[in-house]
């Protein structure tokens, strides 16, 4: 294992009020694996992932990414830095095309404050979105108003989105919400092959779907750490058990 | 130029008090239509105006000015209650420039019909015979008037105080504000309370012309400036909050009186300035909260 | 060719279609004044537009840099003497430099917020120019702005001639209009439309979103100077009243008559504003609250105005292939 994490925690709490969503959470990621943060309703999964991916700062404790400090960082400085994330909510440009949705997300490395070039010119933005439409399977939807979606589709696009800017780190949150059996299948082997490429840490509540695929757990319980290592030791973890199961 | 001596500067401190009120109350109105509907009401200065014409109006018609001050705010609460009822309300869930958008059209209405009805020269004003005269405050003698729009103003703020604390409706009022789910879970029905706080917040903006009429001109125009400096008031104090429009309200207006004795060329300039250092230090105003902004 | 190629013919060079129709504008027009009028005024119209239509954010100020443009080249022009072409420069130059400081205080505020902000910084700058009696004349306004020759590559022009005056003042406009053009073509451009229909979003994909709206605010207001410096050319007068926020309201109105986040629509507005005003004016002294009726019928009936919504009609019926013109 690599001296410095490829993302960290450390102490971190998170309060809303005098509710302790976060205590004292201290965890580190690999890279190159494929992580998932699980625990039961109200363990702090969605605060403790708010958190890394920016949407929340931290009441105490501190982020690490590859080693800096990103605690106090910029929400645009995510994408920059090789952050991306995909909501919960589904959050897309409603209004625009398909296309424009992941264009715009590529077109983010390339050129941002360009005022003169045509950005039908830039080809790579261009190509880059149509065959990450292509991967998630929407090329077929390309110039369709994304407000037209199905709701499975729109969460495929925003998929497409997080990878447009080539991220190295990729956070979801509760990636199957809402999909049928068939889309969940579908979005969980690209999630398997998205995790062979790059960092990919998830949030989900369904244990069956992340005891699977992923390689390591880590497990939350009101707000506290409880424990982390493969599906097989997490399976057989006396805490972990009696806290889901109420057994032991 | 005259020696600006300290009870000089006193008076002009309870000058600015009382100017400050006005500010104050157009404030209160701005922030509950604000934080009850989410709307900002581009015609507050227009309803100002309807008050203060209707004021000098039902005055004259009467000859009682507390019948006048009664009445006048409550014909002004029935125009805003009008204009929520078939021009805003059809535009909720639209877009949050909508409404705003709406209420600046109906400013321009406002306006010319009221040029219609009083004419465009507008109409003349003095203080009512009760509250003629000065009161020696010890560093000076003071317009009676000018008092009493401090202490009317006090009452209420006093009254809508105990009406949004201690009243069941006003409970409503507070919660609605937080979280319109939960009011409309808990059976009531929000869009009458958004109706009736929509005509609240006019009819105190109407209240403030019909309490200022007898200290400035009443003409149709008299509210354009009005607007930009309720939103001032509300951007130093924190829209949405109360206190923050009471506080505010009234720091506005002594910055005004004080710059308008000590550096008269400046004075109009003066409360924008401040509002443009609070906007540099503190975005969300005095009372407002962080990241309510957007 | 059918009529489908040629309506997509014409919104593909939409920056040819729309200045060819402007040469021709004036003969459209009863008189020439008034082609001149709706000439500078559906510049401002773009201008605004930029911030409002295309990115979203409802300024209740931009009269400010109609004002700033129109006085700064008044008072080029009348205290210092300068030629009129280095006088259009400083006022382009100084609502630039107001579009920055404005846009910087009031980016700070969003939504409903940043109206509220907007129409209050105007106000100060207005009571700013409104005070300096000395440069800029006061309640009076600046007068004296003198334009009555001038060369123009060794021609000398009758500025007087209102048909000279259109087209001189066409050029400008064209040329503006096909900056416009491009920087909304432009992968900038792609941004704002993006901050406008989701800001959370395009800051998740990376991009600065304060630090756009600053440079699309400070572009906006370089548009709207230059047609205040157009205008203080025309009128050779500059009202005190260009500078308050009933003059950005009018902005506001322009672009929603006409169409925000169209190409052409805020010209459209702008005609059919000014076009109505110069002949309801003869007919009735309540121009003011019919304006206002006419306000609240587009909000609640009418939001994608005139231009607008013949385009959305010609893209529903597949019509129309290329976006917004």
């Amino acid at each position: 294992m690599s001296q410095t994490p490829f993302m960290e925690v450390r102490n971190l709490s998170r309060h809303f009020g005098l509710f302790k969503a976060l205590s004292n959470v201290s965890v580190s990621f690999a890279p190159g694996q494929l992580t998932a943060i699980i625990g039961p309703n109200g363990a702090g999964k969605s605060t403790l992932f708010n958190v890394l991916s920016g949407a929340l700062s931290p009441t105490s404790g501190q982020v690490f990414f590859q080693g800096q400090d990103i605690t106090d960082l910029q929400p645009h400085d995510y994408a920059r830095r090789g952050i991306a994330k995909s909501f919960q909510i589904t959050n897309v440009f409603k209004q625009l095309s398909v296309h424009e949705n992941v264009r715009v997300a590529a077109q983010m490395r390339y050129a941002r404050y360009e005022l003169f070039k045509p950005r039908a010119s830039l080809r790579s933005a261009i190509e880059e979105a149509d065959a990450l439409l292509a991967r998630v399977g929407l090329s077929a939807l390309r110039n369709k108003t994304v407000a037209d979606l199905a709701h499975g589709q729109q969460r495929s696009l925003e998929i497409a989105m997080a990878l447009a800017a080539d991220p190295q780190l990729l956070l979801m949150d509760e990636p199957t919400a809402g999909m049928s059996p068939e889309e969940t299948a579908s979005m969980m082997g690209l999630i398997t092959q998205l995790a062979r490429e790059r960092t990919v840490i998830l949030v989900e509540h369904k244990m069956k779907l992340v005891m699977g695929i992923c390689e390591r757990l880590i497990v939350l319980h009101h707000g506290e750490f409880l424990a982390q290592g493969t599906a097989d030791e997490i399976r057989n973890n006396a805490e972990v058990r009696r806290v889901y199961l109420g057994q032991g | 130029m005259s020696e600006i001596t300290p009870s000089l500067l006193m008076l002009q401190l309870v000058t600015g008090i009382a100017l400050g009120t006005v500010y104050a109350l157009l404030a209160i109105g701005l922030s509950l239509i604000f934080g009850m509907l989410n709307v900002v009401n581009f015609a507050h200065g227009a309803f100002f105006m309807v008050g203060a014409f209707l004021g000098v109006y039902f005055l004259g018609l009467t000859g009682n000015f507390w019948l006048a001050l009664v009445i006048a705010p409550l014909v002004t609460g029935g125009i805003g209650l009008f204009a929520e009822r078939f021009l805003v309300r059809p535009l909720y869930g639209r877009g949050i420039d909508y409404p705003l958008l709406l209420t600046f059209g109906l400013s321009y209405v406002l306006i010319d019909v009221v040029r219609a009805t009083f004419g465009i020269e507008g109409l003349p004003s003095s203080t009512p015979a009760a509250l003629r005269g000065a009161v020696n405050l010890g560093f000076g003698h003071f317009p009676l008037y000018r008092l009493f729009l401090i202490a009317a103003t006090a009452v209420v703020v006093l009254a809508l105080w105990l009406f949004l604390e201690k009243t069941r409706y006003g409970l409503i009022i507070r919660a609605g504000s937080r979280d319109a789910e939960i009011v409309r879970v808990l059976g009531v029905d929000i869009t009458r309370v958004w109706w009736l706080v929509f005509g609240l917040g006019t009819a105190i903006a109407g209240l403030s012309g019909v309490l200022a009429a007898p200290t400035r001109a009443v003409n149709p125009e008299m509210g354009i400036p009005v607007l930009a400096e309720s939103f001032v008031v509300t951007v130093v104090g924190g829209m949405g909050s109360l206190p923050g429009a009471v506080v505010a309200g009234i720091l506005v207006g002594v910055v005004f009186s004080m710059t308008a004795l000590l550096a008269p060329a400046y004075a109009e300039m003066s409360i924008f300035v401040l509002m443009a250092l609070v906007l540099l230090v503190r975005p969300q105003g005095f009372f407002g909260k962080a990241g309510a902004l957007g | 060719m059918s009529l489908e190629n040629l309506v997509n013919l014409g919104a593909r060079y939409r920056v040819a279609s729309v200045l060819l129709f402007l040469l021709a504008f004036p003969w459209l027009m009863p008189y020439e004044a008034l082609a001149v009028n709706i000439l500078i005024f559906g510049l401002f119209a773009v201008g605004f537009n930029l911030v409002f239509g295309y990115t979203g954010m409802l300024s209740f100020g931009h009269a400010s840099f109609l004002g700033v443009g129109s006085y700064l080249t008044g008072i080029a022009m009348v205290h210092f003497g300068l030629h009129w072409l280095a006088a259009i420069v400083v006022g382009v130059l100084a609502s630039l430099l107001a579009g920055l400081v404005v846009g910087y205080l009031a980016i700070r505020t969003r939504g409903i917020y940043f109206s509220m902000v907007t129409l209050a910084l105007g106000q100060v700058i207005y009571y700013l120019f409104y005070k300096a009696e000395r440069w800029t004349g006061g309640e009076n306004g600046l007068r004296g702005i003198k334009a009555e020759v001038i060369d123009l590559f060794g021609f000398r022009i009758d500025f007087l001639n209102p048909m000279t005056k259109y087209y001189v003042i066409w050029f400008f406009v064209a040329l503006a209009m096909w900056l416009v053009s491009r920087i909304l073509a432009s992968p900038f451009g792609a941004v704002i439309e993006a901050i406008r229909e989701n800001e959370k979003r395009t800051a998740a994909c990376g991009y600065d979103v304060a630090r756009a709206k600053l440079l699309i605010f400070v572009i906006s207001a370089g548009v709207c100077g230059l047609a205040g410096s157009l205008r203080a050319l025309h009128l050779s007068v500059v009202p005190v009243d260009s500078l308050h926020y009933l003059q950005s309201g009018q902005a506001v109105m322009m672009c929603l008559l006409g169409g925000m986040g169209t190409f052409f629509g805020p010209f459209v507005g702008a005609g059919v504003f000014l076009y109505l005003e110069d002949v309801v004016t003869t007919l009735t002294k309540y121009w003011m609250g019919a304006v206002g009726l006419l306000f609240m019928a587009l909000v609640l009936f009418f939001p994608r105005g005139i231009w607008g919504t013949l385009v959305h009609q010609l893209q529903r019926r597949g019509l129309l292939q290329v976006e917004r013109p």
